[in-house]
């Protein structure tokens, strides 16, 4: 009887192991998830100055994921030319090139948002002005 | 009969192993011993002192000296105090125990003498004043102390890295005063005392105030004399000197040596050797105490941070300290 019962409950594991183990989900270079959706657009965008906080007026910053443009004002007396930007996509998209880095803004900047199942790809052109 | 002999056997082995972990090794007591604590956690600048604990006891005859050499003479200040401390119990305040005499530094080596001939037992407190001779090396101290039983104990400390960086503190900047600072002086200046004395080269930035500029917040900054934008009320002479000094403004580094104490995070030389300036402006502004800037000199001679301690709108000044570090 309790022979038996080890018996299964061994099957049992070896069975769970054998199909997790066959699990292969689809990865990118990054070893980022490729999912099945779809959707994608910008949903939320900040710069941070060199201290490290944000550089924008609160409320200005305006996303159009139609006419795909951010457009947002940097404070009065920002250095737009080291800045630091992050954003917010849809789940599982990511945004190429990389944000998170020191980067020049005193021009339009065009980052790409490409979709979880990595078929869609959106360029977003962000704008920033200095309160003048 | 034969699960009752196995039973046996295994409380046997059990007994056996529990026997043999029996290790226990009873050391012999020292008559003198001695330790050794060091309490500064920050960085050894030139001109800082690095404080010591040196605990000494002894089982047999009394305390009588302790000894402390450096293997570079410290500056002045480096010696032995005569305080041991401990805390009261009912307020948790530590307070102050004189418990030794003649503390005479001579050169490298630092000596003083327990007073209370029925002392079994003290911890000293030995400041090692970091010289100027010490810039960029490595010191250490060894302790000794001697009962009334004729014994003598020793301790060396580990090897310490000096810093190769200045440190300066609490320096005032007044708008429209002592505004124009010099990293290599690490002193402010008048505007008069600047064209006089032809030291316009040597000013990184001047000190502004300005509550607002178009309407919008500016406050406290520091403003490098190529900047166009933010002094030109100030109305500079056209024969000065006019670099342009590179400033990264932090509101997250509270250096406690720069701040006096409150945080244990402190600037060394690696932060300021490893400090880039890709594409830094050439001001910073909005200053509050406790905020501070990276600052490179406009030809890269100097690395500094300046810490801010305080800042006062209505005299319209601002209290800095700098650690500065040469570069080239």
């Amino acid at each position: 009887m309790t022979k038996a019962f080890f018996h299964k409950i061994l099957f049992l594991v070896s069975t769970v192991l054998f199909f997790g183990a066959c699990t292969d989900q689809p990865v990118d270079p990054d070893g980022l998830l490729i999912t099945g959706r779809s959707q994608c657009y910008m949903s939320f965008f900040d710069l941070l100055g060199s201290d490290h906080r944000t550089v924008l007026v609160s409320g200005t910053t305006v996303i159009d994921t139609v006419a795909q443009t951010v457009k947002a004002v940097a404070r009065f007396g920002t250095n737009l030319q080291r800045v630091k930007p992050y954003s917010s996509v849809v789940t599982d998209a990511l945004v190429e090139p990389k944000m998170g880095v020191w980067v020049d803004f005193s021009k339009p900047m065009e980052y790409t948002v490409i979709s979880g199942n990595r078929q869609i790809r959106k360029k977003y052109t962000v704008t920033v002005t200095v309160q003048q | 009969m034969k699960t009752n002999t196995s039973y046996l056997w295994a409380v046997l082995v059990g007994l056996l192993g529990l026997t043999s972990c029996d290790n226990t090794t009873v050391e012999v007591q020292e008559p003198l011993k001695n330790d050794l604590l060091k309490k500064t956690t920050g960085p050894a600048v030139i001109g800082t002192r690095v404080e010591f604990v040196y605990a000494i006891g002894a089982t047999e005859g009394n305390l009588q000296n302790v000894k402390a050499e450096a293997s570079i003479a410290g500056a002045k200040g480096t010696g032995f105090s005569g305080f041991s401390w401990f805390t009261d119990r009912a307020t948790g305040v530590d307070k102050p125990l004189l418990t030794a005499s003649d503390t005479i530094t001579n050169g490298a080596v630092s000596t003083a003498k327990i007073i209370d001939v029925n002392n079994k037992a003290v911890s000293l407190r030995y400041f090692y004043a970091v010289p100027e001779e010490a810039r960029g090396q490595t010191f250490s101290v060894k302790f000794s102390g001697t009962s009334s039983a004729g014994k003598e104990v020793t301790i060396s400390s580990p090897t310490y890295q000096v810093s190769k960086m200045d440190m300066s503190r609490l320096i005032v900047l007044e708008d429209a005063k002592k505004a124009y600072f010099s990293i290599a002086d690490m002193t402010a200046y008048t505007k008069e005392e600047v064209d006089q004395k032809n030291l316009s080269g040597k000013i990184d930035f001047v000190y502004v105030y300005r509550p607002t500029i178009s309407t919008y917040a500016f406050g406290h900054a520091m403003v490098s004399l190529a900047n166009k934008s933010y002094i030109n009320d100030l109305a500079l002479p056209a024969a000065w000197t006019k670099a342009a000094t590179k400033l990264d403004k932090r509101v997250d580094i509270r250096d406690a040596q720069l701040r006096g104490g409150g945080f244990d995070s402190y600037i060394d030389d690696i932060d300021l050797q490893q400090t880039t300036f890709p594409n830094a402006a050439d001001y910073a502004y909005g200053f509050a105490a406790d905020q501070g800037a990276f600052v490179t000199s406009a030809d890269g001679t100097y690395v500094a941070y300046i810490f801010v301690n305080a800042v006062n709108n209505t005299a319209k000044t601002m209290t800095v300290s700098i650690k500065r570090l040469k570069i080239k």
